[in-house]
């Protein structure tokens, strides 16, 4: 490489801001100087012997967005930390975080663009960008336009802007996937208080938390954020610890640090928070006038609320009795502010919907959006462009009618970045028949996964922390917050960010984008920023606020804040859970879990995260059921015996845990294994839940609704071990050495 | 001179175990794979326990997260043919890789199980070796390891301080799992430092009577405190639980 092609690399890629390094220089990599003296020959560009390097960037959506610092040593990333002046997660993060370098070293990453021997082979051949370029243009060409879909999970905040130009100039279609409950919570967010931004339980100052079901310490929405708020909650404040009732048919792990955990039967969340309403209402603790936004969303008036919904009722169908009804409703009452959220299984269920409108809509009930120690509301991304568009995010129902669309020729092309339909989706959706009936399928995983074994083409993505971006943490903490993403290392493998390879296709296709590169969308994006109000970041130019902005990490403006609408028509009605299965033959429901680790499969392939132990269980790298004592002494089972699982839907067998907080007739079982790809420490472990989940929908938005299924166990007579944590350290009970000491409240 | 400690308050903490990958990740902790697990060879150097109390529905599952206590009076100490582990002017249980044989007198003379023996050399695919730290050495097979609280962490803020002419600053350094923990339940400071982090937390909980060390009675006068768990449900004080 030439001294000048050198430089110009240097200056355009992997060199970031150093944070807090105070370098005159950010941004615009190692100074000349140093280049001249010290860099040798075959190393990266940004090799700094024996000096760490910390770089701000940010994590993925999926796992919050928040502000992430690297610590960079002689060119390598070596440790992922939270990014200490970052909004609401004060430089806190968590195991998936953590993990992040593992996806950057990964050996299986994929090393280059491919072609597929024959579609499904799982040969590939590696062949040069140039010509994986110029192949695949040639296939839009000729089938693009409304002949071709661009699947994704979900994206940046950046990537979205490059998408978002890249359909209007191509016409091609954009649709997003993403785990239902997250579908059904969004929904209910905009139907409920006008906005598709996700909210944020100010824990740190409430008094009082109510969740249903939500595992929001592991995984859901922003774990990391709330994890935070949760130390606050319970010790941040002398004097004033926060109390914590999870209403949830699985002691999870987040249930498990609950102060009073209410076991109910799945999806009958919204039946027990109209039965509190009901209570509320007829006790006159709440002014009857307040009520009112709330029984227009559920399409019922105060009569029906209080001769329908009473806590005797919701008591036959919940499992709950009355008095523990009354005595949550009690505490709402008692310690004002609370602030009440629901979520995973209560969102999965055939009333998903109706669910969340009916416990979120608590909140309207206590008046606490947007105040201190309630549910605030965050405000859109503070550029337009930087919204992932909602309306591309498909359902459940709209995934098969899409997929019957490429089975049937009407769309031909299938283009897939960081989604995999073929595990994610019930085999019932038909993605897997789709892909192999589509003319073409190009994918842009970095991973061998399910979906980019169908695929014609492989142009392999870079890691996350190889790229630039801007993300908009979805929950932010209740004001307009961007964390910036920038690569804190050079490419480890030669793969191209997917919206350089996006902006390098419409350039073939005769469209130029707005701009060159992601790196340069990202800038442009970022420097205006710079224009709004009361924004964190200094500048007296643009290239001065895009220095301190890499360093900072972010940009965020605590006067842009969220406004709340409240329902003024009826968005759904009271509905109790339908399951799938009659109860003679299929005696239990069968309540899938997302991973605290892997989630919903997405994360499988860390080797970090198969080997963190469930925190219940404390299984690792396996599925297993989980099954109440009772139920195990009924059937004569004992943990490591294989059972048969049947539902409507299919077979499985799995090995059994005795759960002791398992609730008898319910059947838990984690979601994340199962992979049939996506590398060696993924594949061929475990099974996927949703195999025999059956393909029932919330009709409000049809999405899946997994946590509707019934089914029943049978003893196959073998065993299976299961490998796990718990009795790796030798335990032994001393009577008086207590381990976990603890003392009640006052004391 | 400080004296190293480590504050766990089992209130906050949730058992989201994010200390214990950001642990793995500082200290080259190898992977722990399937087979580690079923030959119950897996090495945390700081783990999560969980424990059960109480029945269906009324039971409870408490997390306590356990690193090497870092006794004062260490059991594993004395034990140790080789001097391979030994105790550091500031309080810490060090443990010398290159001097251990591997008789694993330690691990038998330590009572919370903490020490940890490779049983195998790591491995690691040649790609993921990116990601070790160079302040940390790989231990080898057949020899025992454990926390040290990121001694090295410790070593190099110091020398820092040294470069800078100027003494350590309180709360300079943190440990790992400390930086990590998404709940702020660990905290690591020296004991001494009455502005110490640890050293506050400490003066506090004492007097709303939640400070204790586990398996404390033995005598060797640990340095990771623990603050009990608040539980409506529990009985007045002493109530203790397990
Ligand atoms: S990181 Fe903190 S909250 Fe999570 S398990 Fe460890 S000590 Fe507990």
């Amino acid at each position: 490489m030439r001294r000048r092609e050198f430089l110009k690399v240097a200056a355009t890629s992997a060199t970031g801001a150093v944070l807090f390094a105070g370098c005159g220089r950010i941004g615009d990599g190692v100074p000349e100087t140093e280049f001249k003296i010290a860099q040798p020959v075959h190393t990266p560009n940004d090799w700094v012997y024996g000096r760490d390097a910390w770089f701000a960037t940010a994590a993925p959506p999926d796992q919050g967005g928040y502000g992430l610092i690297v610590r960079v040593f002689e060119g390598r990333a070596k440790k992922v930390d939270g990014n200490p002046d970052f909004p609401g997660i004060a430089g806190k993060s968590d195991a998936r975080a953590q993990a992040l370098v593992q996806e950057l070293y990964h050996p299986d990453r994929i090393a280059g663009p491919q072609r597929a021997a024959s579609r499904g082979s799982g040969q590939f051949q590696q062949i040069s960008w140039d010509s994986a370029l110029q192949e695949v243009a040639q296939v839009l060409r000729e089938n693009g336009g409304d002949r071709a879909v661009l699947i994704t999970g979900r994206p940046s905040s950046s990537q979205a802007a490059i998408i978002n130009a890249f359909r209007q100039a191509t016409g091609i279609r954009h649709a997003i996937l993403e785990p239902d409950e997250f579908v059904v919570l969004r929904t209910a967010m905009q139907r409920l208080f006008g906005t598709s931004m996700l909210p944020y339980p100010d824990l740190g100052n409430a008094p009082f938390l109510l969740n249903f079901s939500a595992d929001f310490l592991h995984g859901w929405i922003a774990p990391v954020a709330l994890a935070r708020a949760y130390g606050e909650f319970r010790q941040g404040r002398p004097g004033k610890r926060g109390l914590y009732y999870h209403v949830g048919p699985r002691l999870s792990a987040t249930a498990a640090n609950a102060d009073r955990w209410f076991p109910i039967t799945p999806g009958t969340e919204g039946l027990v928070a109209l039965a509190i309403a009901n209570v509320l209402l007829t006790e006159g603790s709440i002014p009857a006038d307040t009520f009112r936004p709330y029984l227009t969303a559920l399409g019922i008036d105060e009569t029906r609320l209080t001769s329908e919904f009473t806590p005797e009722r919701a008591a036959e169908t919940s499992g709950l009795n009355a008095e523990q009804i009354r005595e949550i409703a009690h505490a709402l009452v008692e310690h004002q502010p609370a602030v009440v959220i629901a979520g995973t299984s209560a969102a999965a269920a055939t009333n998903g919907f109706f669910n969340l409108v009916a416990c979120f809509g608590l909140n309207l009930l206590l008046s606490n959006l947007n105040q201190p120690g309630g549910l605030l509301l965050n405000p859109d991304p503070p550029l337009a462009e930087l919204r992932v568009p909602q309306d591309a995010v498909l359902s459940e129902r709209q995934w098969a009618e899409l997929f019957e669309q490429v089975r049937a020729g009407s769309i031909s092309t299938v283009l897939v970045y960081r989604a995999n339909p073929v595990y994610s989706l019930p085999p019932a959706v038909g993605a897997t028949d789709a892909l192999r009936a589509a003319q073409h399928v190009v994918s842009f995983s970095p991973f061998f996964d399910e979906t980019t074994q169908l695929a014609d083409f492989v142009l392999p993505d870079l890691a996350w922390l190889e790229q630039w971006g801007l993300q908009v943490p979805d929950p932010g903490p209740g004001y307009a917050t961007v964390a910036i993403q920038q690569p804190v290392v050079q490419p480890f493998v030669d793969g191209r960010a997917f919206g350089d390879v996006l902006i390098q296709l419409a350039q073939q296709l005769g469209h130029a984008l707005p701009w060159g590169s992601q790196e340069e969308a990202t800038k442009a994006l970022a420097v205006q920023l710079r224009r709004l109000s009361g924004g964190s970041v200094p500048g007296a130019n643009d290239k001065e606020f895009l220095v301190h902005l890499q360093a900072q990490g972010g940009w965020w403006s605590e006067q842009l804040r969220g406004s709340a609408t409240t329902p003024a028509t009826r968005i759904t009605s009271p509905r109790g859970p339908e399951f799938i299965g009659d109860t003679s033959q299929y005696p239990s429901v069968l309540l899938p879990y997302p991973s605290h680790t892997l989630g919903y499969g997405e994360l499988a392939h860390l080797p970090w995260l198969q080997g963190l132990p469930e925190p219940i269980s404390t299984n690792v790298w396996q599925t297993w059921l989980e099954v109440a004592p009772r139920t195990a002494d009924e059937l004569g089972l004992t943990t490591e015996d294989v059972v048969r699982l049947t539902t409507p839907q299919g077979t499985v067998e799995l090995p059994v845990y005795v759960n002791p907080a398992a609730q008898p007739g319910v059947i838990a079982i984690p979601f994340g294994q199962g992979h049939t790809a996506y590398g060696r420490y993924a594949e061929g472990r475990g099974v996927n839940p949703l195999t025999v989940v059956a393909p029932q929908t919330d009709p409000d938005t049809g999405t899946l609704a997994w946590s509707a299924t019934r089914c029943r166990i049978e003893k196959t007579g073998r065993r299976m071990r299961l490998a796990r944590f718990e009795g790796n350290v030798p335990a032994f009970q001393l009577e008086e050495f207590p381990i976990v000491r603890v003392m009640a409240p006052s004391a | 001179m400080p004296r190293w400690g480590m504050v766990i308050d089992l209130d906050r903490c949730i058992g989201c175990e994010a200390c214990v990958v950001a642990c793995q990740a500082e200290n080259n902790v190898p992977i722990n794979t399937e087979d580690v697990y079923h030959q119950r060879r897996a090495i945390a150097w700081i783990r999560v326990e969980r424990y059960w109390e109480g029945e269906y529905p009324n039971i409870k599952a408490r997390y306590i997260p356990v690193p090497c206590m870092q006794c004062t009076n260490a059991p594993c100490e004395p034990v140790c043919p080789v001097y391979a582990t030994y105790h550091t002017t500031e309080g810490i249980n060090m443990q010398v890789y290159n001097r251990c044989i591997g008789t694993r007198y330690c691990a038998v003379n330590c009572h919370w199980h903490v020490r940890f023996f490779n049983f195998w050399e790591p491995k690691w695919p040649d790609s993921l070796k990116n990601q070790l730290n160079p302040d940390v050495t790989v231990r080898s097979r057949g020899v025992m390891e454990k926390c040290n609280f990121c001694v090295h962490r410790i070593v190099k803020a110091e020398q820092k301080a040294k470069v800078e002419k100027r003494a350590l600053r309180t709360d300079e350094v943190t440990t790992a799992c400390a930086q990590a923990c998404p709940t702020n339940a660990i905290v690591f400071g020296d004991l001494d430092d009455p502005n110490s982090a640890v050293s506050k937390l400490l003066a506090q909980a004492e007097q709303e009577g939640r400070v204790y060390r586990l398996l404390e009675d033995l005598g060797t006068d640990p340095k990771v405190y623990y603050l009990k768990k608040i539980d409506v449900a529990a009985a007045a004080e002493p109530a203790a639980t397990h």
